[in-house]
Parts: C-alpha cells; structure tokens; sequence
C-alpha cells in the first residue's frame, strides 16, 4: 500500500456499489495515517525500501514577507519517490545563517535535520516546522525572490526559490 | 446505505486524526475531549466562552518604556490581546498580520472613531530580549497603532495563566540560540464587560476571520 493509492477525503460521496471498497480503502487510509503517525522508523515493509536511492522534488516554496530584516521563515514540500533521506542544512547569499526549526507546542527549536520519508514527503508548513533566516541581507517584499541551495544526506544538492508572500500567506488555512 | 458509510468514513478519520495527535505531540493535546472534533467541522474561527476571563490585573512597560496599567487605560475598550515574542519567524508575525491585514482593511468599512476604539495589545514572552524599543520597531513595522508590553517575566506568566495560555519562561540552549515560547490563542475583551469573553487560535484564524467578527467584538457582541 502506498499513499498515492489512499486518497478518499471525507466529502466525497461514494456512490452505492462503491460503499464497500470505499469503506475498505477508508479504513486502509485511516490506519496509514495512525501508522504516519506513531511510527517513524519502520521503512522495511514500504515500498520503495528504505535503503533505496532517494528520488527528491521541491514545491511550493515561499517565505511570508517578513516583519524586519532580523529574521524570517522559509516553508516548502520535498516530496520523496524513492529511499529515505535527510533535509541536513539549507544555505542562502540573502542571510547570515539559516537553520532548520521545528515547533513543538508552542516552542520553537534548532534542530539538525528533518527526515524525509522512503516514498513520502517532507512537509514544511506555517505553525509547524520551518526554515528560519537570521540577519537578512535585505528585508524581503512581496513579489521577491529568495535563492537557497538545500542540503541533504544522501541527495545531491537541490537549488530552490522561495516567492516572497504577504505576511498573512498560509496556503494550508481553512 | 449511503449516509451510514459516510458516517463510517468520517468517523475513522476522526479516530486516525485523533491517535495522531496523540502519538504525535503527548503533552496537552492528547487531554481534549472528542467534542473538539466536532468544533473543528464548524469552521469557525471564533470560540465565545460561557465563562469569560476577568482581565489581567497587569502594569508593563510600553514601548516608550512608560507604565502602562492594562486594566486602566483600556477600560470600556474592546481589546485584542496575544502573547508571543519578536525572535518568531512564524506564527508570532503571522498572528499579529492577520488582525494588521484586518485592521487596514475595516478602516474601508467602518467609522473611524469606532475602528479606533480597538486596542490591540502585544504582551511579550521574551522580555530579556524584547525590550521596549526592539517590540516597537516590530509592532510599528506591523502597525503603529498596536501596543506591546514587556517587563518582568514572572509576572507576564502569571497574567498569561489567569487566561489559561501556559508560557514557559526562555531557556538558553547549548548552542547558544533562545528557545522561546509564545500563547496559543488570541482573546478578544468586550468593552461592555471588560471580560475576555472570545477566543481565537493564532495560527489558524486568518485576517478574514477577524475582517468578519471584528466588527461585532468592538460593539461588544458575539461574532
């Protein structure tokens, strides 16, 4: 089973004779989700396996116009077809440092790398994990773009643009 | 048929969505009630509490570094108030854009005076670093009008408690980065009652939310 496969959403109406696969993937889904959810490092019975090659690609990436040049967050997708692999550093010419964060209740914190799943995707998005710029060269406007080469454990190095949003950008709000 | 397989549907998302944030993040989350769930289908920005708060009997520092007393200057005053810090890069700025992004955009609709009225307060959770002049370069890049309060630090975590948002004081890492901690919601104060009586979750109530009850709030109503 692979998550490509468990798309059902609750607002779509299956139709009758569909009720019961449709129960069935639902169920399926559900129990991906608890597993997305307890278990991190179970990549053996996945497919593709663990240890295969990591096959990476980066979307929607973008960094809400900042309040000062002091610092800013960064937030993409890294979306993985193939073995697991690590989101190690990013570096940018448009900040002095850039780190990666994660927020946990409320706290946020330097972390030393986000693991990308074997067949899954790493997901940066605001409230939760993130790429923080410290000291921008520049401060940010809406329309700009910011250069950033990503660095990972296994994958070569991925060279992205994050578009400068409005402050109140959140793609993932209701 | 139909409505009940709908219903399965629905429920064993429900149940995945809530061993996930179970397994996920241990601490407070894992003690909300089923009911949440049903809250969260609403879609609704806004929580009115049956039992508002009282509003904190608080006296901080403006950003001119003068007193300000909470209770005595916003009297009679709807009040928007958010506990964060200025080193957050992400739902600190995005919370205090939202109501900004809402503000601009009632001064189309809205009498001038009555816009006015509203008083949005900032209250640090890093006062050692957000002194005085660093909250109002922050605030004022955001909005001018916005107020933003710092000061010792155990006495904004006893106010923050009396409003059942939980801070823990900054702690210096190994690396030598702050891990710092901002609230959760923000609370609307009724200027009929003075009492904290709505709440908003930072990070998911957008500039629209706030463009829709903030009307209602200045007015003292329930969004």
């Amino acid at each position: 089973m692979t998550p490509r496969k468990a798309h059902p959403l609750p607002g779509h109406r299956p139709s009758r004779s569909f009720a019961r696969s449709w129960t069935v993937v639902a169920i399926a889904a559900a129990s991906a989700l608890a597993l997305a959810g307890c278990s991190s490092s179970d990549g053996a019975d996945k497919e593709p396996a663990a240890d295969a090659k990591p096959q990476l690609s980066v979307t929607g990436a973008y960094m809400p116009e900042p309040v000062t040049k002091d610092m800013g967050g960064g937030f993409l997708t890294i979306a993985n077809k193939g073995g697991a692999d690590k989101l190690t550093s990013v570096t940018t010419e448009s900040a002095k440092s850039a780190g990666l964060h994660e927020t946990v209740d409320q706290k946020m914190k330097m972390v030393k790398a986000f693991d990308i799943p074997a067949g899954g995707a790493l997901k940066l998005e605001r409230g939760g994990n993130h790429i923080m710029f410290h000291d921008l060269t520049e401060l940010p406007k809406k329309g700009d773009k910011i250069a950033v080469e990503l660095h990972f454990e296994k994958s070569a190095p991925i060279k992205a643009e994050l578009d400068v949003k409005a402050p109140t950008y959140n793609p993932h709000s209701h | 048929m139909r409505k009940k397989t709908a219903l399965a549907v629905t429920a064993l998302f429900a149940a995945a969505t809530l061993s996930l944030s179970a397994c996920g993040t241990g601490g407070a989350e894992s003690d909300q009630p089923v009911a949440d769930v049903s809250a969260e289908a609403q879609d609704k920005a806004a929580t009115v509490l049956d039992r508002p708060f009282e509003k904190p009997d608080l006296v901080l520092k403006d950003t001119k570094g003068k007193e300000f007393d909470l209770r005595e200057r916003t009297k009679g005053k709807p009040v928007l108030m958010y506990f964060g810090y200025t080193h957050c890069p992400d739902v600190c700025p995005l919370t205090m854009s939202n109501i900004a992004d809402a503000k601009r955009r009632l001064a189309q609709k809205l009498p001038k005076d009555e816009l006015a009225e509203l008083q949005v307060v900032f209250v640090t959770t890093d006062p050692e670093r957000d002194t005085p002049a660093e909250l109002g370069k922050w605030l004022k890049a955001q909005d001018p009008s916005f107020i933003g309060l710092t000061g010792d630090f155990p006495t904004i975590q006893a106010s923050a408690r009396t409003l059942g948002i939980s801070i823990d004081a900054p702690k210096k890492e190994k690396d030598g980065s702050v891990t710092s901690m901002h609230g959760k919601q923000v609370i609307a104060f009724s200027p009929k009652s003075d009492a904290g009586y709505v709440l908003y979750n930072g990070e998911e109530a957008t500039a629209d939310d706030y463009v829709k009850d903030l009307p209602k709030i200045i007015k003292g109503e329930n969004p």
